[in-house]
């Protein structure tokens, strides 16, 4: 379970989130949708506190955090409780798809190398790369090295990952691939909070839809209800602009 | 005076037994210089108030005077430091005990420091800010990012500036002969005072310090191969 109260942050001036509350219940899969510049990166990188809100709390299964008033080791203990999957995927270049799965059972959780070797592979061969162990990022498709990216989001198994436009960095014929993988792990019960702009994804996989902008939540609810009936003005803009056949399709 | 070819020859053997002296300097001054330098551009990149300003002053400094000046600097300046300090503090150590050779390794090492900090400093750059987020998103510190992640990487980018770091010292040695430390330069010198040939010593002295020189460069090569690997991309 995750709750996030108020969260707010600022980049000098500009307000990017303001007083945003979501919370994620254990094994549901949230969608998060918006325009650009809505915040929506931030907010995932809040949660991960890879951005320090300037107020708020983020609570994570039994461990709450007063953001405003976070410790080093509470940022620790949240981030060992969160994962992400970056839109440029960010693998450890100099490591191999193996050793990047690997690295954080090692050295964030101590786990003996044979442990952390294992469970890694079975992580690798889950996302399909069971024969791409020992290649480095750079020789690995776009694609492929996603599937690194989400296998090393799983190693930790932590207690929700949060995708940003996992698939947005990637050419046409790799999307596939990639979200095969996400679907898969959602249908495993793992929480996630995914955003991106593949419409027919998050319709599929979602069990909730927020449609974020302005660096507000402006609609929530169900795939049905903000796909088919969307009831703010700007949820409909930004689906018809997004989806131009949804007129019709509705 | 004509050439005498068969005096390089003499020369280059008894110049020989001055390598040692001229690759601890090397050794050492790099050594040093690189551990110096890597603290000095750590506290630069993470901003550490005070330290940076210091580091930084450090760099220009060392970067703006000559490498000689530096010897001398220290030759001079080093002992009034050490003794006044032993005399207030009631050491019985005195500058004297200092062998000649001991201004030229730490002399040569601030020189070193500066030069690769800026080396090092160049590395870290090339290091993307998104591999060190995502080891944070795991959950790894900030230094066991640094360790694992990002310095792995900045080494094996600056590696070419490293090897030409170790280059520098190597030629940069030969001034400890101002502090009359004896290494291949002032020994081609001492070889030719009997003779006057200075011409066939000092050509044999190159040599020497030519083949010193392609060793390193072979070495660099080698290791640049070895851990320059991950970044031999066969896909896009
Ligand atoms: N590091 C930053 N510094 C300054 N402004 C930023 C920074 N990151 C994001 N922003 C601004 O915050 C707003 C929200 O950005 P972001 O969260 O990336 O939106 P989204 O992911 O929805 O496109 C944008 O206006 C963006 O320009
Ligand atoms: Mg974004």
């Amino acid at each position: 379970m995750i709750e996030l109260k108020k969260i707010s942050k600022s980049f000098g001036r500009h307000r990017v989130l303001q007083d945003i509350s979501l919370s994620v219940k254990t094994g549901e899969v949230v969608v998060i949708l918006g325009p650009s510049g809505s915040g929506k990166t931030t907010l995932l990188r809040c949660v991960n506190y890879l951005e320090k809100p300037a107020s708020g709390e983020i609570a994570v299964g039994d461990f709450k955090m007063d953001c405003a008033q976070a410790k080093r080791g509470d940022i620790l203990r949240l981030r060992r409780k969160t994962a992400m999957v970056f839109q440029q995927y960010n693998l450890f270049r100099h490591k191999t798809a193996l050793e990047n799965v690997m690295e954080a059972l090692l050295v964030v959780k101590k786990m003996p190398a044979a442990e952390a070797r294992s469970r890694s592979v079975a992580l690798l061969e889950k996302v399909g790369l069971g024969g791409k162990l020992d290649e480095y990022p750079s020789r690995l498709s776009g694609g492929q090295q996603q599937r690194v990216g989400i296998a090393r989001a799983l190693a930790l198994e932590p207690e929700v990952i949060l995708f940003d436009e996992p698939t947005s960095a990637l050419d046409p014929e790799l999307v596939g691939e990639v979200l095969e993988v996400i679907r898969d792990i959602a249908r495993e019960g793992i929480t996630m909070i995914v955003v991106t702009h593949e419409m027919g994804f998050a319709r599929d996989v979602a069990n909730r839809v927020v449609f974020m902008d302005g660096g507000v939540v402006v609609e929530e609810g169900t795939p049905d209800d903000v796909f088919q009936h969307p009831k703010e003005e700007r949820t409909k803009q930004f689906l018809r602009r997004i989806t131009p056949e949804a007129n019709w399709v509705i | 005076m004509q050439l005498d070819p068969s005096f390089i020859w003499t020369a280059f053997w008894q110049i020989l037994r001055a390598i040692p002296t001229t690759l601890s300097i090397t050794a050492v001054s790099v050594l040093l210089g690189f551990a110096i330098g890597t603290v000095t551009a750590l506290v630069r990149l993470y901003r550490v108030p005070v330290l940076s300003q210091m580091a930084s002053a450090y760099v220009t400094f060392i970067r703006g005077t000559p490498m000689l000046t530096h010897l001398l600097l220290i030759y001079f300046g080093l002992p009034m430091l050490i003794d006044g300090l032993a005399e207030s503090l009631g050491w019985s150590f005195r500058s004297v005990s200092i062998p000649m050779i001991g201004f030229a390794y730490i002399s040569f090492s601030i020189t070193a420091g500066a030069y690769m900090s800026e080396v090092v400093r160049a590395g870290m750059q090339a290091v993307d800010r998104g591999q060190v987020e995502a080891a944070h998103s795991v959950g790894m510190t900030s230094f066991q990012a640094l360790r694992r992640i990002s310095f792995p990487q900045a080494l094996a980018a600056a590696l070419p500036n490293l090897a030409n770091s170790v280059i520098g010292m190597l030629h940069g040695s030969t001034l400890a002969f101002a502090v009359s430390v004896v290494d291949i330069n002032a020994q081609a010198q001492i070889v030719a005072s009997t003779n006057w040939k200075f011409f066939e010593a000092y050509l044999a002295a190159a040599l020497i310090f030519w083949g010193l020189t392609v060793l390193i460069e072979r070495a660099a090569a080698l290791i640049e191969k070895r851990v320059g690997a991950y970044n031999r991309g066969g896909v896009a």
